[in-house]
This record gives C-alpha cells, structure tokens and sequence, in this order.
C-alpha cells in the first residue's frame, strides 16, 4: 500500500510541478502587464480594440487563418523577419495583452501579418474612398484611378506599373497576373522593404507584386479584393478564397461604395456587384489594427515604422538599414 | 507453445481449459465486451471521418479551390475539424477502450459499473460531435488542439468524469498486491488529462491569462495531451503487449520505474520550445528546450526495456499482427523523441519553427508511435471480445504496410518541405512566397502519404466491421500474418 501512496503522490507531484513552472510562475513574471505611456500619460500603447476589431479578430480564428499566418515577429539576430519588412522590432509580450484570443500562430505558409495594418498605406485605413471603383474596374488606367485618390497611398500602385517589366501585361485585363517577374531579381538581400514606394530603388518589389488595376497593396478595399479572389492577386498564393464572406447583389441605383474592385473573370456580371458581409468588413478592421509598429522600452525598434513612413521623399532605409548593421 | 514460440490463444470459455486463471480472464474479457466495442467501435467510425477530413485538407493546401466557397467547408475549419476528430474521437476514444480492458485485466476483477463507461462513450461522442459541428459553423476557438467551443468542451469533460470515476473505481476492487508499469501509466493518464483539461480551460476561457501566456498555455495543454494522455497510454499498451504476446517477463522493472518517473517529470516541461524566439521570457523556452532534451533519458530506458525484452524473439514479427504493430509503434517512439529533440534546439527550431516539420512532429507522435500501438492492442483485444479471429491475415499485412509506408512517406516528405521552406525562409535573398512554393511538392507528396493511409483505415474497418458482425473465424488459434506450420522448420 505504501507504494500505492508514493505512486499517486508522485503522478500529481510531477504534474503540479509542471503547471506551476510552466503556466503559474509565467503568469506572475508577465501575466500582468500595464500598456505603456510616456510621462505625461499620453501616447498609450496598446489600447483596448474596437467592437468591430474584436469581432473581426473572432472571424480570423473561426476560419481558421491562424494555421497559415503567424502574428510574431521575430528579433532580427533569431531571423530575418525584420528584414523581410514583417515589422520594425521583435514582438513583446506586451504587444498582446489585450488580444483574446492571442493569435500567434505556428504556420507560415502566408507570411506574418503581425504588422500588416502598419503597412498600409497611410492614407488608406479608412474603407477606399467612394470615387475610385469606377475608375479601377477597367484595370487599363491604373495609375488615373489611383491619381484621382489620395496621391500618397497610390504611390505603390502607380510605381510597380512602371517598374513592371512587362508593361503591356499589366495593362491587359485579364486576371492581372503577378507574373512572377524575374526582372525586380530578389537580389542583395533587401527584398521585402515594406514602403513600396517609399523606397528609392524601384526595383526591389515587395511580395505580392502589385498589379495593375487594384487597390494600392495593404489597404482596406486591397484586403477585401484579396480575400475573395487571392490569386487574381498573386498567381502563386495558395490561400483560400474567401468568397463566402462577401455577397453578390443586384446594382440598385449606384454601385455602393464598398464595392469590390473585381477585374477579370472575377468581376461580376455587368449590373451587379460584390460587396464584404458584415463579417468580411470585421475582418479587414482586424488586419488593419494589427500593428505592433509603435516602440516600446522592453525592445529595440529598427529603423522607422513599417509602414510607409507619412512624409514623401521616401525615407530611403527603416528596414534596409538594418541588414546593414 | 508451438515451435515459433507463439503462445497460442487460450481457448474461449470452456472448463475443460481446466485452468482457473485462463478461466478468469476469459470471465474478465467477457465483462468488458461492451464498453470496450462501444469505445472501439465510435473510435473507428471518428477514424474514417478523419481520414476523409485529412484528405480534404491535404488536398486543398495545393489546390486551394476546391469547394472553397462553402463557409463550413473552409481549409480553416476542416483542418482544425480533422485535427480534433483525430485527437478526440480517434486516438481518445480508441485509447481509452484500450485502456479500459488493460485496467481490469490488471486489476483481475471483472468490470463493474458499466453503465458509467456506457454514458462516458455517450457523452464523449456527443461532446466530439458537438465540438466539430461547432467548428463547421465558426464557433472555434482559435487555440490549436483546444478549438472545441465550451459547450462541445464542457460536455466532454463530463463524459470524462464518468470514465475518471470507472477507473478510480476498478482501482480499488482490484486483486493482488502488486502494480504492474502499465497501470502505472494508465493511472497516470487518467489522472493527468483531467487537470491538465480543465487548467487549459480555465486559464483560456473561464478566467483567461492575459496575453502571449494563452498561448503559453495552450501549448503547455498540446504537448501535454501528447505525452502525458495519449503517450502515457501508448507506453502502457506497449509495455503490456509485448511480453504478453511474446510470453516473457520485462526485462527490468527498474528500468521501467526510471522511465516511469523521468518520463513524467521531463515530458511535462515541454512544450515551450514550439515557441522558440517568440514573444516570451527566454527562460521559458529554455526550460522546455532542455526538457525535451532530457527526455532522452525515459526514451533511452523505455526504448531499451523493449529491446531487451524483445531480444531473440524478434522474428515472432513475422507472424502475431499484435506484436508487429506494437514494436512498430515503440520504436516510433524513439524516432519521435529523438526528432523532437533535433528540431528543439534553437539554431534549428529557427529553421524548422513555422514550417510543415512541425505537422510532422505530431503526426509522428500521434500516429506512428501512438496509432499504431493502439491498432496493434485492438488486433489483440477484439477477438477476445467477440469470440472470432480475424478474418483476413491478408488484410491485416495490408493494413501494417499501408499505415507503416504511408506515414513513413507523410514525416519524410514533411520534415523535408519543412526544411527547405525554412532555408528558404531564412534566405534574406528569397521572397517569401518561394519558400511556400519550395513546399507544395512535398506537400503533394504528403497526399500521397494519405492515401496510403486512407486505404489502411478503410481496410481496417472494414475488417473491425466483420468482426463486429460475428464473421471472424471460429477457432481456437489466433490469426497469424504468415502461416505458422510452414515456417515451424525453420526453427528459431
């Protein structure tokens, strides 16, 4: 019978010590941690989500985005994630403390979006501005579309045309392929730079190539595109499309100005259009809150914002830099 | 004892065996019968579900359009669905069948209180059925091996309790002094999984941590149900199985009282190193970096005990279907661990760490070393159970070369991708698309693994199904894979 006792006592023992090393001890060091803010009190960082956010950070763990995009960036001596443009800094623990659920992810078969809504373009966060489906449905005179629209955030839009080696296909209406380009040649390391544009050197376009036709990359009305036909965006991708987040209806007097900007054979039929579910538009709020792009004092930040940095001119280096160093 | 050495299958119920311990168990398997077929019989119908899901999703991570319009059709939900009919409904269910019979066998006492293990099933299957309808209609939970909504979650705790009480029960009615290493383990399981369940439940829905710790905890709850549910119980079918089968004492019980306890302390501080360079204090990755590694001590002693109990009776492989899968199973084990350690180390968790190896790693855990164990008790204890022999010895060869081929194919083609996609995506020069691209050969490759394996469920349900229909053999002698006779002059 003693060794009976000795057993059970043994079987909890081990467990107890595992729980209380790996989830209670953690939980004391970091499981509560205060937002950070400069003197003052202002400039608070994080802060508690929108309703719309929280529902939309509900939809991405329901469809299961978590097994394809991680939300962890990695410090820039363990990987390249920096590098990559995925984010200016590591992520802390204090990024997260108001995320529930914490979708940080194991799978890259997408890339991480931990700063995907810091790489927006700036003037983009609010849903596209009204005037601009027209235009962009005929893919042809991308950079008038994105002309007539807040000039700074289609600065991406209307250089990659220009750098496109290819610039009759970029102007075809046909599904806009990406057309894997050899000529922006993946060279010298500094691939990703996240500002497309803000960047000097043209050449060195960022993943997914922008396209011809579509909303500037990163932006609201980009995501819903992207969510509901990927590979009219990237050729390549393997992500799965979305399209029961978004509903087909009838054009009742003008097109609404959510309006997917479709091309090719994803545009719907002349009268009709697409537009996101309320679902589709929580989802989109969530990725373009995600953004861990302001600094804080537990971390080194590299370089400047992921995003493109506000000013024009194009700060020539907030990732290229870091490699450098 | 023939001349291979084989024990032969005591006779069913019949006083004329004359022996009063081959007497009780008979009486003992007999009292079993139907909580035991209820778990097997639910676990082989989630298997099958399982197989079809697995295929789905391998698919369409390389033709991302297949039905991709339906809502509930989602990669994003049939994955995780698949992922909890394997762990829940299959391995779950079928491991606890196991477990039960092992109980009152090692108990010696004929199984009381049924019922509790009738409802447990019950409430179980409920639970799994809940949970993956939940799943279908966008209720997860987001947190990987914990994606069951609370409703699906809190009833499968219930079921959970009964099964918990049953075994606490048969405890205490069991004969004899002595505790062999099974029970341990299966002691072990059994009061393991209810703590470590409802802490993962608590500290993420009912009073959630904060931030980066839930996911600190949930993957303290995945590596824990891995090793201290499914591998505690694959580990006490093994160390059953094999000396039962091959009639033969363990080698050394305190080298299992070692793997025992080194087992338990280590395996349950792993976990953390999945989290290799994330957003967590260093120490905690650390902690479990070093675990894992010396996890190698359980493995080098529980890989050893087999090995030397097995010493000179491997050849018996040939003909008990049993002791094939089991050893199968064991040595999986090793592999698992031993690849566990490799990808934990940091220089190469920073390769491996968002990769396809990482699907390897649990495939292999769940499948190579703890499927395969249970396949190998459930091609001992069925006939038991119903009266028959297995119908088919072609079938079963079929069966171990599909699901041993297949999931040999389904680690080698997804450690490979996975490294590769990690070079790649450590490769500042490379976008990172290519690094996805790098992998969707070997994940198509992957497929082909699971069809491999599809077809070794089917036949083996197949198979379960005859038995459950009475149409197994009549006959005293068990199915061997090759013919005994023919092979008797050969000698060993």
């Amino acid at each position: 019978m003693k060794g009976l006792t000795s057993l059970f006592l043994g079987i909890f023992g081990t467990f107890a010590f595992s729980w209380v090393g790996l989830t209670v001890i953690p939980n004391w060091q970091i499981g509560h941690l205060n937002p950070q803010s400069d003197e003052e009190g202002t400039d608070i960082y994080p802060q508690p989500q929108s309703g719309m956010v929280e529902r939309g950070a509900r939809v991405y763990a329901a469809n299961g985005c978590i097994y394809c995009h991680s939300q962890q960036v990695r410090a820039d001596y363990a990987a390249n994630d920096i590098e990559r443009g995925w984010g200016n800094r590591r992520s802390a623990p204090r990024d997260y403390i108001f995320d529930r659920p914490v979708l940080l992810g194991k799978m890259r078969m997408g890339q991480d979006i931990a700063n995907i809504g810091a790489r927006a373009p700036k003037e983009q966060e609010s849903p596209p501005p009204g005037g601009a489906p027209a235009p962009a449905v005929s893919p042809a005179q991308p950079s008038a579309a994105s002309g007539a629209a807040a000039p700074p955030a289609t600065r991406a839009a209307a250089a990659s045309p220009a750098t496109s080696p290819a610039p009759q296909k970029s102007a075809s209406p046909a599904p806009a392929a990406p057309t894997t380009s050899p000529s922006p040649a993946p060279q010298g390391g500094a691939v990703s730079s996240p500002p497309p544009a803000a960047s000097p050197n043209l050449s060195e376009a960022p993943w997914p190539m922008q396209t011809a036709g579509f909303p500037p990359m990163y932006s609201a009305a980009w995501h819903h595109v992207h969510l509901y036909s990927p590979r009219s965006i990237n050729l390549d991708s393997n992500m799965p499309s979305y399209r029961f987040l978004y509903r087909n209806r009838r054009i009742s007097d003008a097109r609404s100005a959510d309006a997917l900007q479709l091309t090719g054979s994803d545009a719907p039929p002349e009268g009709w259009e697409v537009v996101p579910t309320v679902d589709a538009k929580c989802l989109v709020a969530y990725l373009m809150a995600l953004n861990q792009s302001h600094p804080l004092n537990e971390v080194k930040s590299v370089g400047g914002a992921p995003a493109p940095p506000a000013p024009a001119g194009g700060s020539p280096a907030p990732s290229s830099s870091a490699p450098k160093k | 004892m023939n001349a291979t050495g084989i024990p032969l299958k005591e006779p069913a119920i019949s006083a004329a065996a004359g022996d009063m311990e081959q007497l009780e168990r008979a009486y003992i398997d007999a009292s079993t019968r139907v909580p035991v077929l209820i778990f097997y019989t639910s676990a082989m119908a989630w298997l099958v579900l399982g197989t079809l899901l697995a295929g789905f999703v391998s698919f369409r991570l390389h033709s991302p359009d297949l039905l991709s319009d339906i809502s509930f059709l989602t990669w994003g939900r049939v994955r995780p669905a698949h992922m909890n009919v394997m762990v829940y409904g299959w391995a779950s269910m079928a491991g606890i069948g196991t477990a039960i019979w092992l109980m009152a066998r090692l108990c010696r006492t004929v199984l009381r209180y049924p019922l509790l293990l009738v409802a447990g099933a019950c409430f179980w299957n409920l639970g799994v059925l809940l949970g993956i309808g939940g799943i279908f209609l966008g209720d997860s939970t987001g947190y990987e091996w914990l994606e069951f909504p609370r409703y699906a979650a809190i009833i499968l705790f219930v079921a959970y309790t009964l099964v918990l009480s049953w075994a606490v029960l048969m405890f205490r009615y069991r004969r004899g002094e002595q505790i062999y290493i099974t029970q341990w383990y299966l002691l072990g399981a059994f009061l393991w999984f209810p703590w470590l369940y409802a802490a993962g439940q608590l500290m993420l829905f009912v009073v959630p941590v904060q931030g980066v710790l839930q996911s600190a905890v949930g993957w303290w709850y995945g590596n824990n149900l891995l090793f201290l549910w499914f591998g505690a119980i694959g580990l006490g079918t093994a160390y059953y199985m094999i000396p039962k089968v091959i009639g033969r004492p363990v080698y050394s019980y305190h080298l299992a009282a070692i793997g025992f306890w080194t087992y338990a302390l280590f395996s349950s501080w792993t976990g953390m190193q999945r989290l290799v360079d994330g957003p967590f204090p260093a120490w905690m990755i650390t902690a479990s970096i070093a675990a894992t590694i010396l996890t190698m001590i359980p493995v080098a002693t529980v890989g050893l005990n087999h090995h030397m109990t097995m010493q000179g009776y491997f050849p018996l492989m040939r003909y008990s279907p049993t002791l094939r899968f089991t050893v199968f199973g064991a040595m999986a084990y090793t592999v698992f661990s031993v690849i566990g350690v490799l990808i934990s180390f940091r220089s190469v968790a920073r390769y491996v760490s968002f990769t396809q190896a990482s699907i390897a790693y649990s495939h292999l855990g769940l499948y190579a070393f703890f499927t395969m164990v249970i396949f190998g008790s459930m091609y001992y204890i069925v006939p038991r159970l119903v009266g028959r022999e297995w119908r088919y010895a072609s079938l079963i060869k079929l069966h171990f070369w599909a699901s041993a081929y297949g999931i040999g194919l389904m680690t080698l083609m997804l450690l490979a991708g996975g490294f590769l996609q990690g070079a790649d995506m450590q490769n500042p020069a490379m976008v990172f698309s290519e690094s996805v691209q790098t992998a969707l050969p070997y994940l198509r490759g992957r497929s082909l693994s699971g069809i491999l394996l599809a077809v070794s469920h089917f036949i083996f349900a197949y198979h379960f199904g005859l038995m459950l229909l009475g149409l197994g053999r009549t006959s005293t002698v068990p199915t061997f894979l090759n013919p005994v006779e023919a092979e008797t002059s050969g000698g060993h």
